[in-house]
């Protein structure tokens, strides 16, 4: 009854996408015009949320080894962290600047993740590949809303922390190993798998 | 040139973390994680992602004693991704499988699982050799236990005891307890899988990082409670988010019903619904007393951190509302906790005989003191308040507070009662032995 692994990383790249394609949006024309409707500031963050919400199930069923399920619930609590804090801020519960930083901890986290829980080197298989390039490229990106937390303004952090996403969800729509292209590049890699 | 070697320094650093893990993934097992077999099988087969180092003893077949059945494991298949071990005639009962093998990077990844000729297999966390609960278990339980304490009792306090609208500060400390409680669910639920896994699979942690889990999140009572749970109490988590941010109590009625739903994975997964006598009845037992003692426990944690210090204004209100609805949340407390004791316990000696009931005792003990408190409480507080008396009010924060602190050693009791064994029930001669036709 499960959903096939690549599936799930498809339906999680669909979500990242259309999250930074939103914040791409905003970037281009500036939170004032993004803003005139209201509904447009809760868009990212209700659905950064949403996501934590929907990796709890991914944490539970994929339990092959402690480390796997231990990097999902990092990414669902982060996550949802980021997605409240910034719903917190829309709505004018939270005032302190302070959970601005909330964003650039989730990257630093989910990068983390990424790293640790791959058990391969980066040329294993294709996975581990885009595994090792996803943490890294997260990581990296921790710098985009770090800078958009003290220069709200500035284009190229708010430009990067959106291209961020898009590129986190073509990373992940590449991630498993069902096309031939970088698949088991070691011998010992085996047979095909999910 | 100073910029290249910190650019070439900084492309190592990414390239070198990589060949640091390189652990393989068990793909397929035969026998099957608790399958019962009719025959005895010739071999027990492992097959990995990938190829994986073998050892002689990388393969071990265990019987309920600990005897060895297996002979010396080898590898097959084209990138040696395969392990086999031969197995001798195997007797009628249960099997453990514990299994090592090393990855390509030198890390040494491992699990355990069981099997039954002709015989059901046990959990894996009753294999041979699966150690009990420990001092961490029983202080993890109680962190749980308490966690749940915080979120349940808080929102039935919210919206069974102080109903509308609450001062800022009040309201803002109120969703930081539930809040806690809700995270600490969470959080304590995965740490107290992980230990049982440890148990089972009996690894330094170093390793159970790479165990597999699978056969116990899966073929357990234990596992299936914990991804239930997990996922019931993210939902509840979420509920209780928007409650906060949209300012709609409704919101915290689904996170209650929910999270009283879902807290029922305890005892569904518990003595009362795996141990001997045990039923339908002794599982609804077993939820009404834990709902009515984190409610009890919760509400008085609300009353004393709460309203007390934060809305003077609702103290009274408060107080005499909270004591009403514990009298009926002790009865049940009461009521289902000696029904469970008699089913668990049959004879009276057990209580001072058996490790199990020496643990009730003291936590019957405990009750009693949290009972009587409680019980001054409704006797001289509550008419105390009723009639505006000063002098009593002035003392009630610190009598709530003590008696919040003799509930929480009460859920330690617990804690440590659930991780315990109950003895084994008498067996009628009718049933001691097994039916003709299941006799081999």
């Amino acid at each position: 009854m499960q959903p096939k692994a690549e599936m799930v990383h498809w339906m999680f790249a669909t979500g990242f996408l259309f999250l930074g394609l939103c914040l791409f949006a905003e970037a281009l024309v500036g939170q004032e015009v993004w803003r005139r409707r209201r509904w447009r500031a809760y868009l990212w963050p209700g659905l950064a949320f949403g996501m934590g919400v929907l990796m709890w199930p991914v944490m539970t069923f994929f339990t092959n080894s402690a480390i796997h399920m231990l990097a999902h619930s990092a990414w669902a609590q982060v996550m949802m962290l980021a997605g409240a804090a910034e719903l917190g801020r829309v709505r004018g519960k939270l005032k302190s600047d302070l959970w601005l930083l909330t964003v650039p901890l989730a990257l630093v986290v989910s990068g983390t993740a990424f790293l640790v829980h791959e058990q391969n080197p980066w040329f294993f298989q294709r996975s581990a590949f885009l595994h090792h390039l996803i943490g890294w490229t997260v990581l990296g990106a921790s710098v985009f809303p770090l800078v958009r937390a003290f220069r709200t303004r500035s284009v190229v952090a708010n430009s990067g922390f959106a291209l961020t996403f898009v590129v986190l969800a073509i990373f992940l729509y590449c991630d498993r190993d069902l096309a031939p292209i970088f698949g088991h590049l070691s011998p010992v890699a085996g047979a095909p798998h999910r | 040139m100073r910029r290249l070697v910190v650019v070439a320094a900084a492309l190592a650093a990414l390239a070198l973390p990589a060949p640091a893990f390189a652990h393989a993934t068990l793909d397929h097992t035969s026998p099957g994680f608790r399958q019962r077999l009719e025959r005895t099988p010739t071999q027990v087969r492992l097959e990995f992602d990938q190829g994986v180092k073998v050892f002689r003893n990388s393969i071990e077949v265990l019987d309920a004693n600990g005897k060895l059945y297996s002979g010396a494991a080898r590898s097959a298949g084209p990138a040696k991704q395969v392990v086999t071990a031969p197995v001798r005639r195997l007797p009628k009962g249960f099997y453990t499988v514990r299994w090592h093998a090393m990855s390509a990077d030198g890390h040494v990844v491992a699990g355990v699982y069981t099997f039954g000729v002709r015989h059901a297999a046990p959990p894996p966390t009753e294999s041979y050799g699966a150690s009990g609960p420990t001092r961490t278990e029983h202080v993890v339980r109680w962190a749980y236990f308490v966690a749940l304490a915080l979120l349940l009792g808080g929102l039935a306090f919210r919206l069974l005891i102080v109903r509308g609208p609450l001062p800022r500060r009040a309201e803002r400390r109120f969703y930081a307890l539930t809040g806690i409680g809700a995270v600490g669910v969470l959080e304590v639920g995965i740490v107290a899988f992980l230990l049982r896994a440890e148990d089972a699979l009996q690894l330094p942690f170093g390793q159970l990082l790479y165990g597999d889990l699978s056969p116990i999140a899966g073929g357990t009572r234990f596992g299936t409670a914990f991804i239930a749970m997990t996922l019931g109490f993210a939902l509840v988590s979420a509920f209780l988010y928007l409650a906060w941010l949209t300012e709609r109590t409704i919101l915290l009625w689904p996170a209650l019903l929910l999270g009283l739903g879902f807290a029922s994975g305890l005892s569904l997964s518990g003595h009362s619904a795996a141990d001997a006598g045990s039923s339908g009845l002794s599982e609804l037992a077993d939820w009404l007393h834990l709902s009515a003692a984190t409610i009890w426990i919760g509400g008085l944690v609300q009353l004393s951190a709460v309203v007390w210090p934060t809305a003077p204004e609702l103290r009274r209100t408060a107080f005499l509302r909270f004591s009403r609805l514990a009298t009926v949340l002790v009865a049940v407390l009461v009521a289902a906790g000696v029904y469970l004791s008699i089913l668990r316990l049959p004879h009276v000696h057990d209580l001072w005989s058996e490790g199990y009931g020496r643990v009730l005792l003291v936590k019957l003990g405990l009750v009693c003191v949290a009972l009587a408190w409680g019980g001054l409480h409704k006797l001289v507080a509550v008419p105390a308040v009723e009639r505006g008396d000063g002098r009593i009010l002035a003392r009630l924060p610190r009598s709530l507070a003590g008696e919040s602190a003799v509930a929480m050693a009460v859920l330690l009791a617990a804690a440590v009662l659930v991780d315990s064994k109950p003895p084994p029930r008498p067996v009628s001669p009718a049933s001691a032995q097994p039916p003709a036709a299941r006799v081999p």
